[in-house]
This record gives C-alpha cells, sequence and structure tokens, in this order.
C-alpha cells in the first residue's frame, strides 16, 4: 500500500468503494448470517468426534498401561470411565463455549462473559 | 474397471522415484507429490499474486490478499492481540490442508489429509508446540490449566485426571476429525463414481448424486482446514491467555 500518489482519485476511488459496500449491506443482510451458519457447521462438525475418540483413546490408553503393569482389568476400566468424562467434558465446552481450565471458547461476547464467569477469579 | 470396483485403491501409495537409505524407505511418493505440489502452488499464489504490490488488487492479489485477512482475523479474534507472532503457523498450517484437501479432490489425484500419519503429524506439531509455548511463558503456573477453580480438594483428585485427559486427548481429536472427514468423503465419492460407471444408462442418477457429493466435498475441504486452523487457535489462546 503505497500513499505517495495524488490523493484525488484514491479519494474518488474510496469513496466509490464505500457507496458499493454501504449498497451491497443494505441489500443483502445475510452475509452474517451465513458465516454463522458456517461458524455453526464448523462447530457441529468437530463436535461429532470428540466424544468417541475421549472413550477410544482412552481406553487403548488403558489396555496399553494394563498391559505394562500388568494390572490387568483395572488401568482399562479406570481409564473408559475418565474417558467418557472428558469426553463429555470436551463435548460440553464446545457445545455452551465455557472454556473450562482445558476448554473450548466459541468467540464472541457471550464466551467471553461465561469464561470470566467461570475461571477468572485470580489472574 | 479395477479402480471402480475398488474405493478404498485411491488410497495407496505409490512409490515414484523409490529411494532407499540404509534400511529406511525414503522414496518420494504420490503423497510427497502431492505435498510438495500443494506447497509450490501455495508459494506461487502467495509470491506471485502479491509480487505487484498494486493498491487495487487484481484477482490473483485478492486472492491472496483474502487469504490472508481470513487468517489474521481468526488468529486475531480467538487469541488476541498477543497471538500476532502465531500468525505464520497458523496460516501456514491452514493453507496447506486447505490445498492438501482442494488437490485431493481432482480425479486420480491423491488426498494427503486422507492418512492419519500426515494429519497426526501435522496434530502433534500443534498440541507439542502449544505445550511448550504454555511452559515457556508460564512455566508451572501452565499447570494451573488442569486444576479446576472454586472445587472442594476431594474433587480434585477426580478432576484433575479428566483435564489433564481431556487435554491430552487434543491431537487425536484434531488428526482423526481431519482424517476420517476426507477418507468418508473420497470413498463415498469413489463408491457411487463407481455405480455410475457400472449399471450403463441408469448410471446417470449416482452420477447426479456424485456432482452434489462433490460440491460437499468442497465444503468439507474447506471447513475442515477452518476447523484445523480454529482448533490450533483456540489451543494457542489456552496456552497464551492463562488465567
Amino acid at each position: 500500500m503505497s500513499e505517495n500518489r495524488p490523493p484525488d482519485p484514491l479519494a474518488r476511488l474510496g469513496e466509490e468503494i464505500d457507496k458499493a459496500q454501504a449498497k451491497r449491506v443494505r441489500s443483502q443482510p445475510a452475509v452474517s448470517d451465513r458465516s454463522a451458519l458456517q461458524q455453526g457447521m464448523g462447530a457441529g462438525l468437530r463436535i461429532g468426534i470428540e466424544l468417541v475418540v475421549a472413550i477410544v483413546v482412552a481406553t487403548g490408553l488403558g489396555w496399553a498401561i494394563d498391559r505394562w503393569f500388568g494390572t490387568r482389568p483395572w488401568g482399562m476400566i479406570v481409564l473408559f470411565f475418565l474417558g467418557v468424562a472428558a469426553g463429555m467434558l470436551n463435548v460440553y465446552r464446545a457445545v455452551t463455549g465455557i472454556s473450562g481450565p482445558v476448554g473450548y471458547r466459541s468467540g464472541g461476547t457471550a464466551a467471553a462473559d461465561s469464561k470470566s464467569r467461570w475461571d477468572d477469579e485470580d489472574c | 474397471m479395477a479402480i471402480e470396483l475398488d474405493p478404498l485403491h485411491q488410497f495407496k501409495i505409490d512409490r515414484l522415484i523409490p529411494l532407499h537409505i540404509g534400511n529406511v524407505d525414503v522414496s518420494y511418493t504420490n503423497a510427497a507429490f502431492l505435498m510438495t505440489l500443494s506447497v509450490v502452488l501455495i508459494t506461487a499464489l502467495i509470491v506471485l499474486g502479491t509480487r505487484k504490490h498494486a493498491l487495487v488488487p487484481g484477482r490473483w492479489q485478492s486472492l491472496a490478499e483474502m487469504s490472508y485477512e481470513f487468517v489474521a482475523n481468526m488468529v486475531e479474534t480467538n487469541v488476541g492481540h498477543g497471538g500476532r507472532e502465531f500468525f505464520p503457523f497458523v496460516f501456514t498450517l491452514f493453507m496447506f490442508i486447505l490445498f492438501a484437501n482442494l488437490l485431493g479432490l481432482i480425479p486420480y489425484s491423491y488426498t494427503v489429509t486422507s492418512q492419519i500419519v500426515v494429519t497426526f503429524a501435522l496434530a502433534a506439531v500443534v498440541f507439542i508446540g502449544v505445550t511448550i509455548i504454555g511452559i515457556v511463558r508460564h512455566g508451572f503456573h501452565f499447570l494451573r490449566l488442569f486444576v479446576p477453580q472454586g472445587v472442594p480438594a476431594v474433587l480434585l483428585l477426580l478432576l484433575v485426571p479428566i483435564e489433564l485427559l481431556s487435554y491430552c486427548i487434543r491431537p487425536f481429536t484434531l488428526s482423526i476429525r481431519l482424517f476420517a472427514n476426507m477418507l468418508a468423503g473420497h470413498t463415498m465419492l469413489a463408491i457411487f463414481a463407481g455405480f455410475a460407471a457400472s449399471i450403463g444408462l441408469l448410471g446417470i442418477f449416482p452420477l447426479g448424486i456424485t456432482i452434489l457429493l462433490i460440491a460437499l466435498e468442497l465444503l468439507v475441504a474447506a471447513l475442515q482446514a477452518y476447523v484445523f486452523a480454529i482448533l490450533t487457535c483456540l489451543y494457542l489462546s489456552d496456552a497464551i491467555n492463562l488465567h
């Protein structure tokens, strides 16, 4: 962006762009709707896998621990339930946008509010 | 015909230039070729697109600027101002995944991101990087990430392992999401395209579905790159803006 040209044609162009943009915003207010839909789809696609992967990975980890330490059923059982809890926690956070200590935030003011309510007590 | 009846054939890795160093197979494969191609195309888009420095951007320059601004906004809103220095990383990640996904949609090409090795490597870089950044920035205070505030000490015994687990699961969810979406989408495409080729005149119906699926896959390709990048931003934000 070099600004060493005479401002007159540029200023005119700027005005024209502003005018065109104003017209577009008036004629189609659906732009924000569309980006909201996109964000919603992004969120939906990403939480679908959250629960499943958490359970599978945790259970697999438990199985591996059992193999290493010979604590046959217990590691798998305990980690399975921990995995369910962690998966649900992740899904809950992704859906509500509440960012816990390890969390997700979907952006926007609501998330910021809940974040400050949730865990901003001692910065 | 063999390809049409075998929807998983597209994920086969071929050695284009066989190469061995000692016992390690470092052949240049079709996957490596597609990765090279996407890196070259991204570089070409950014370098050639912004070469003219035009005040009023042409098509290519505005494409380059749009992708820059898109990622810059994403980093700004999700990480805050402290995230500016990580913009190059997020931008590289986003563009690479986007181009790998989109190039994979070209018939007879190869989808790099349908290999879990690739996506897991990307996710592991993000995970390890974010953890190191958090530790460097906050030292031991970073471990507070795993301790919820205002919780009775007895419950902490239960909650800390859960938090720890949900933190360690991040690279898996991040990689499996991208990999599964690509694998499923491309397999489905190959199955319907195979129907269209094998049942003759009636094949026009699966052909229509294939066209719709291509549109869906285009959406998924862009969306998954976006999801990967935005989750990277959120993880970075956790590590940088620690409470």
